[in-house]
């Protein structure tokens, strides 16, 4: 078989480790502008944990179901800062390309299911951690399955500081 | 992303590093068997976890994989004369064992006893399937030996090939468990490779490009499942195993061959790709080895005589731009372990990490990365023996399934997953 080994961009001449020396070293910006929403009071607190380190861009945020009869329709919720400042899904996602939802329990799958769909709506990606504690969180997993696009369901709570570093948020 | 210290952590596996220590946990392939085929054949070089070795086969059929420079003078081994349950180096005479027990010192007296304080450093090599096997940690540690199905079912269920990839194992091993890739560098793949042609699951890959993905722990490492749009409102699944700290399975098509691989280093800069295929519950067909040998599927034509690939860096791995146009390769480059291993070498000997852009669909690799460092801290600052030892870990296999969307695939599919001796892959 003829073998052409002396090609000018051969990948050869791109694969060593002297070469590697002269790639373009340029500061990286940080790549994603993420938002980072609790589906419950347990997820809360790892995201308030979470929180607590300097990330590029990203924001953390509390999102409380409302229950039917409070003059809400189901999956209607109030979302809040990190701080307990109210917030406003629009504004929130504004800007946003991905959002991470952390669940602990059942009790989220309302929000989790109306983050998602509106993350659908406006092209954002989709993470969620399930952080089974031993609490059950089946009902979270299944709301959050049609709309994140990645599920971790066995997830613990190093998990989210892992991801959100690897993305650079 | 990774700081540079944790990719350093995770890419140095030579003695006293941490993931250095932590390969030397496990058994791990150390050549194919076909490497020593008879009693008393030419011994072969092997570098392992950037230690020199040299792998026999003595005259009585033990095996053997030690140190590979003559204890003398340093000259190597691999020049030695297999003969009469031993190795001897041709320089001097000075003759080992399988142990690495040297049982001659021709230059001393009759009656000395010299000999017996030489003893070169070994490792335990074992043929369990097509595979010799070695365990390079502390003796007093040393597990059972592996229970891989594909090293366990009858021989002619079975196939084995290994090639040389130059790149750190690390890069090559998340290739594995990066599912989101067949979709484009493998597209050509599905529809003419023999050994994936043909499956209905085929057309699902191709028609849905934008898996999810769902990353679940297991025993031994992790589930990588990767779900598609089906037909009737259901999901097919891909689900990939991966055995810490470098065994992958690639999710069934049909009734092919399953097939998987071992991402062991020979360096930090190499790794040898073992790549098999096998069927539980039937021989593999002429056709289907013949296919194996011929470099279809994931095995790869090597230049004869060596493990290197035909098609590899230096001939910039035969792309083929004018197929690359036709639309036949994503890439250019032919065969699914050529197209793996071209873009893998291209990333440079070892990656630089810190410089990085990783996505959501990333959380496979993101999640073994973590389970990986932590492995190698806990065993380096606690002594705690990590997941993928114990034999248990290592009945798994892949699967491809069609759920309903409401289904958990861990769930539904929890026994597709395990190793059922005799029993179908449960594969579309």
């Amino acid at each position: 078989m003829a073998v052409e080994t002396n090609s000018v961009s051969s990948c050869a001449r791109a694969a060593t480790a002297v070469e590697a020396r002269f790639r373009i070293d340029r500061p990286i910006r940080p790549a994603r502008a993420a938002r980072i929403i609790a589906l419950d009071e347990k997820a809360a607190e790892v995201a308030r944990d979470a929180a607590v380190t300097e990330w590029a861009s990203a924001r953390f945020l509390v999102c409380e179901g409302v229950a039917v009869g409070g003059g809400l329709a189901v999956g209607d919720f109030f979302l809040r800062g990190i701080g307990g400042e109210p917030a406003v899904l629009d504004e929130v996602l504004a800007g946003a390309d991905v959002v991470v939802m952390l669940a602990t329990d059942d009790s989220g799958a309302g929000c989790a299911y109306a983050v998602g769909k509106a993350c659908w709506e406006r092209g954002i990606m989709t993470a969620g951690l399930v952080l089974d504690q031993g609490f059950g969180a089946d009902e979270a997993v299944a709301a959050l399955r049609p709309h994140a696009r990645v599920l971790l369901p066995t997830a613990d709570e190093t998990d989210l500081a892992e991801l959100l570093t690897a993305l650079r948020a | 992303m990774l700081r540079q210290e944790i990719n350093e952590l995770l890419t140095q596996t030579g003695p006293k590093t941490p993931m250095g220590e932590l390969f030397r946990q496990y058994w791990m392939p150390a050549c194919l068997a076909e490497d020593l085929p008879e009693d008393g054949c030419p011994p072969i070089r092997l570098k392992l976890l950037s230690e020199r070795l040299v792998a026999f086969r003595d005259s009585k059929g033990q095996y053997g994989l030690i140190d590979e420079f003559c204890a003398h003078r340093g000259a190597s081994l691999w020049f030695g004369r297999n003969e009469e349950g031993g190795l001897r180096c041709p320089y001097h005479g000075w003759k080992y064992d399988t142990t690495g027990q040297c049982t001659d010192v021709p230059s001393e007296a009759d009656n000395s006893t010299f000999a017996e304080n030489v003893k070169l450093t070994s490792y335990p090599l074992v043929k369990i399937g097509d595979l010799l096997w070695t365990y390079m940690g502390d003796p007093a540690t040393q597990p059972p030996f592996p229970e891989f199905e594909f090293a366990e079912v009858p021989p002619e269920h079975t196939y084995s090939s290994k090639r040389w990839q130059q790149s750190n194992w690390l890069q090559a091993f998340e290739g594995g468990i990066d599912s989101s890739h067949v979709t484009f560098l493998h597209s050509g793949g599905l529809k003419t490779d023999p050994l994936f042609k043909g499956a209905k699951g085929n057309e699902y890959n191709l028609n849905d490009t934008k898996p999810f993905f769902e990353v679940a722990d297991s025993e031994g490492g992790l589930f990588v499942g990767a779900r598609r749009n089906a037909e009737d409102g259901k999901y097919y699944w891909r689900i990939t195993p991966w055995v810490m700290p470098c065994f992958t399975m690639v999710p069934p098509r049909g009734d092919h061959p399953i097939h998987g691989h071992f991402w062991v280093p020979i360096d930090d800069e190499n790794c040898w790709t073992y790549s098999f295929d096998y069927h539980p519950v039937r021989p593999l067909t002429l056709e289907e080895r013949q296919a194996m040998m011929d470099g279809h599927g994931v095995h790869s034509e090597n230049i004869p005589g060596t493990y290197r690939p035909v098609a590899n860096m230096d001939n910039d791995y035969l792309i083929d731009r004018e197929a690359q146009k036709r639309g036949e390769l994503y890439s250019g480059v032919k065969g699914i372990a050529i197209q793996d291993s071209s873009l893998q070498e291209s990333m440079g000997p070892i990656v630089d990490r810190t410089k990085e852009r990783l996505v959501p669909a990333d959380s496979g690799i993101i999640k073994a990365r973590q389970k990986l460092r932590k492995a190698a801290i806990e065993l380096r600052d606690k002594g705690i023996t990590p997941p993928g030892v114990d034999p248990a870990h290592h009945r798994v296999r892949s699967a491809a399934v069609v759920l309903p969307q409401a289904e958990s695939f861990l769930d539904v599919a929890r026994d597709d997953v395990r190793v059922k001796p005799g029993m179908p892959v449960a594969s579309v």
